[in-house]
């Protein structure tokens, strides 16, 4: 009953064209193949070459290849086809263009953390709070934007100390929002230790996240984040509990900051926010910006350090998940959707084009405008890079077409950029002006040089070599991916 | 389980009835006979001992032979095989009288029409094996089923063979349906290929039906297993480019993929191929073997016990539904699917085919069970038995 044999649908060697492929060698006989929109595979280099030079006869590796739209016979249209509509879906959200607007409505603040990358003011100086008038240019700006999602973050200093402003920004984007019909969102960056009644009935009416820091145990904690008291543990515990309670557990979330105290304590970090209810973690590694690169605070351990850091908070959080609780790694969360599905989810540090300006835009208390959260960092350094334009004297074509934002994103886009372009993980990564302009002096970087580049790389390395190696992990990243 | 064909007594018939197609009626049954188009199509169902009432054009009767003389118009004993024909059912009589064919079953939960029995394909696991002959009157008789469906139908399959090969038929069916039951809800089996050429996809849209859906079988993520599969070069080309072109035109698509001993290898890389290249469908089916048609002679190349294959099947069910693509398990018997999967598993098997077997008496979930294919013979996993009383409870977490 055979009308068509089975050879006959094989492929023979030479018969094979290569695709758009990239490869990265992760051990001494494995090797990952990557397609231009973060399909893999795992080869041996043996079977690699085989591949490349046509002689491969092994049917089931072929196939394998031929799936994921790495090679293909002469002639076929279709893996051209499938490819293209998965980049366009991965390219979908840029004309959205910026969804976070960040408001710095005071610099103002009551904590004298070691690592601080905004240059804060002591509490009584008025003078650093946001006004009414900025604010609502500002957010005349940011309903500007074609997204349709607009997110409101209020930042510091420490943003309760300017309380009034945030209700009053809040109140006046939801009067505004009428018109627009935008999904609008809020989220104050703050350490809670304000936090009181007044606060979270408000944050519970107007539906408002919070987003704190929580570096560890008390003592890593309150090593690193200084405060009259030493209290700042006590404080955003307490504070993380309160808001699970009055607002609801995904209400809250809390960011690591690493620093050459936590390295030997991934597990005991992660361990806390399993405690507190958190479901996931963010382990980032220092900020090389700000306080944290002018003092010694902090930035003193290397990127392998934080590597190992890192595998060991990761190895902890899927140890719980196998018993369990559930707990997310926010950066491989966000990694996983490159790996595992066609969504970049334009995570505004991990993303090409960069974030910068289309992914994010940050008003300064003072009306300035920057591209980044880092960019008025630098300002504050005297380093106006990154400076777009002031919301009292700027249009918003002003600020998108100014060339501090377009010259930065175009000089930097991963696909063109020496040693991005060729690198297997350019799916996966983005592009960081800002740091490379800060550590290199110019937008691109040299990739051999960068700490962007080597911890990124070591983060894919590590995430591929647990999926190709761990089922139980693979499965973690699928659920994370979505 | 019942017959959808059987045989009748004709030998109360004066002369040769017309080749057609009745709706079935009882004579104390409220409503008109009406003026309407349909009522030279109804068939009265009597049993002995009632005066059947004049009017109709055939008199269809169970028990025993009908004396002619007392039935105000031609006659038909039914077989026993019939005796489950009721009001609403909507059967094929042949001239002879001899022959009935039942096209529409009212209380069953699946009906099918077959439109044809040609096909580009020849899977090696067919159920309906094509055959290169002139049918084009199957197209025909649904036309006339589909105008006389009570009102209150609600679902119909179109199957065959491949229902698109005669495009202008398909189409003229396809508008007769929305003309005449536009509330219908459709669902309609085809290999997808014809759907590669645009303009008959275009054609296909542009009907305009509200509520139709196509299954579509993919059975590999790359041409080379999915065309022998399917035994036609080229085929996994055309079926992909036809469910682009199908979504392309916001139409609804379920993809079936048939687990056989070729697929269960593929199965996760399918699985992860329709989440990164067609995460728009509808649906995807995991399906059973029909030990049936094809899959027969074929059996040593396609058959394959379900229980050795729950890995790939749990692993497969995963992937599609952790991206967030509704996934059915089709014609499994709960005894061998893992627990974890049982949410998934549907009673697929049409109620005309499925039934049980012994040892299915004592089982605690036979109710929530779709049995076993007829079709099959004794084709069957080596692995069924009774579940215990009570079920096994639900997995903890998430599959």
């Amino acid at each position: 009953m055979i009308k068509l044999e089975r050879t006959a649908t094989l492929l023979s060697p030479h018969s094979w064209q290569l695709l758009p492929l990239r490869f990265h060698r992760l051990d001494a006989d494995s090797v990952v193949l990557t397609s231009m929109v973060g399909e893999h595979e795992f080869v041996t280099p043996d079977e690699l070459d085989a591949v490349v030079d046509g002689t491969c006869t092994d049917q089931e590796l072929l196939a394998r290849l031929r799936a994921v739209h790495l090679i293909q016979l002469p002639g076929e249209r279709l893996p051209a086809e499938l490819l293209a509509i998965k980049l366009r879906t991965r390219m979908r959200r840029l004309p959205d263009s910026t969804g976070l607007h960040i408001f710095v409505v005071t610099l103002r603040c009551e904590h004298t953390c070691r690592y601080c990358q905004v240059s804060r003011q002591p509490t009584a100086k008025n003078e650093f709070d946001m006004t009414e008038q900025t604010a609502r240019q500002a957010l005349e700006l940011a309903f500007m934007s074609p997204s349709p999602h607009i997110k409101i973050e209020f930042q510091g200093g420490e943003p309760l100390l300017n309380f009034p402003l945030i209700r009053w920004i809040t109140t006046e984007a939801k009067r505004m929002n009428k018109e627009h019909g935008k999904d609008l969102a809020f989220v104050i960056a703050t350490n809670l230790a304000l936090l009181d009644e007044e606060i979270l009935d408000f944050c519970a009416a107007e539906d408002i996240y919070l987003s704190t820091s929580l570096d560890g145990p008390a003592d890593l904690h309150n090593g690193n984040r200084r405060r009259p008291g030493q209290n700042s543990w006590d404080q955003a515990v307490a504070g993380i509990r309160l808001a699970q309670e009055r607002l609801g557990m995904h209400k809250v979330s809390a960011l690591v900051t690493t620093t050459a105290a936590s390295l030997n304590r991934a597990a005991e970090i992660v361990d806390l926010y399993a405690e507190l209810g958190l479901r996931g973690v963010f382990l980032r590694p220092i900020s090389p910006y700000g306080f944290a690169l002018r003092r010694r605070g902090g930035a003193d351990y290397e990127v392998s350090q934080w590597l190992e850091f890192y595998e060991a908070g990761l190895d902890r959080v899927e140890e719980l998940c196998s018993q369990g609780v559930p707990m997310m790694e926010i950066y491989a969360s966000i990694i996983a959707k490159k790996m595992l599905s066609n969504t970049d989810p334009g995570y505004v540090d991990l993303t090409s084009p960069a974030g910068i300006g289309i992914g994010a835009l940050v008003y300064n208390y003072d009306g300035d405008v920057y591209a980044s959260d880092e960019g008025r960092m630098l300002a504050e350094m005297s380093d106006r890079t990154f400076r777009l334009g002031n919301v009292h004297d700027s249009s918003y074509a002003d600020i998108m077409l100014s060339d501090s934002l377009l010259d930065p994103l175009m000089e930097s886009v991963t696909l063109s950029a020496p040693m991005c372009s060729t690198c297997a993980f350019e799916p996966y990564c983005g592009a960081d002006p800002v740091f490379h302009h800060t550590t290199a002096g110019n937008f691109l970087g040299h990739k051999a040089l960068s700490a962007f580049c080597q911890r990124n790389m070591g983060v894919f390395t590590l995430l591929l070599r647990k999926m190709r190696d761990d089922p139980y992990f693979l499965d973690l990243m699928r659920q994370w991916a979505q | 389980m019942f017959k959808l064909t059987g045989r009748a007594d004709a030998t109360g018939l004066a002369g040769p009835l017309p080749d057609k197609v009745w709706r079935i009626r009882l004579p104390g049954e409220p409503g008109t006979m009406g003026a309407d188009h349909a009522s030279s199509s109804l068939a009265c169902l009597i049993s002995e001992d009632q005066t059947p009432p004049a009017g109709y054009g055939l008199y269809l009767m169970t028990g025993s032979a009908p004396a002619a003389s007392e039935i105000p118009g031609p006659v038909l004993g039914l077989g026993p095989e019939l005796a489950h024909l009721a009001a609403g059912d909507i059967i094929h009589v042949h001239g002879d009288g001899r022959r009935i064919n039942v096209l529409w079953k009212n209380s069953a939960r699946h009906n099918a029409l077959l439109l044809t029995e040609q096909c580009d394909n020849y899977c090696l696991m067919c159920s309906q094996p094509p055959k290169d002959r002139d049918d084009s009157w199957l197209f025909d008789r649904a036309r006339r089923v589909i105008s006389l469906l009570p009102d209150d139908a609600q679902a119909l399959s179109f199957t065959g063979g491949e229902p698109t090969l005669n495009a202008d038929a398909f189409i003229d069916l396809l508008e007769h349906c929305q003309k005449v039951a536009p509330r219908l809800s459709l669902h309609l089996l085809s290999n997808g290929r014809r759907f590669a050429d645009p303009q008959f996809t275009r054609r296909y849209a542009d009907v305009g039906l509200g509520d139709i859906m196509v299954g579509i079988p993919v059975y590999a993520p790359e041409p080379g297993l999915h065309d022998f599969i399917v035994q036609a070069a080229g085929a996994f080309d055309d079926t992909v480019h036809g469910i682009l072109n199908l979504a392309s035109l916001g139409q609804a698509i379920e993809i079936r993929v048939v687990i056989q001993r070729h697929t269960i290898p593929v199965l996760a890389r399918l699985a992860a191929f329709i989440t990164r290249n067609l995460p728009f469908v509808a649906q995807v089916a995991l399906m059973g073997l029909e030990m049936t048609g094809l899959a027969r002679p074929n059996s040593a190349q396609v058959w394959a016990d379900p229980a050795d294959y729950q890995s790939e099947l749990v692993e497969a069910v995963r992937i599609l539904t952790m991206a967030g693509i509704p996934t059915r398990i089709y014609n499994h018997q709960l005894c061998v699917l893992e627990r974890r999967l049982w949410p998934y598993a549907v009673r697929s098997i049409s109620d005309w085919k499925n039934d049980y077997l012994d040892v299915c008496q004592e089982c605690s979930v036979r109710d929530a069970c779709g049995g076993v294919f007829t079709t099959s013979g004794n084709r069957l996993s080596q692995h069924l038995h009774a579940m215990p009383s009570p079920a096994p409870a639900p997995f903890p977490a998430r599959i």
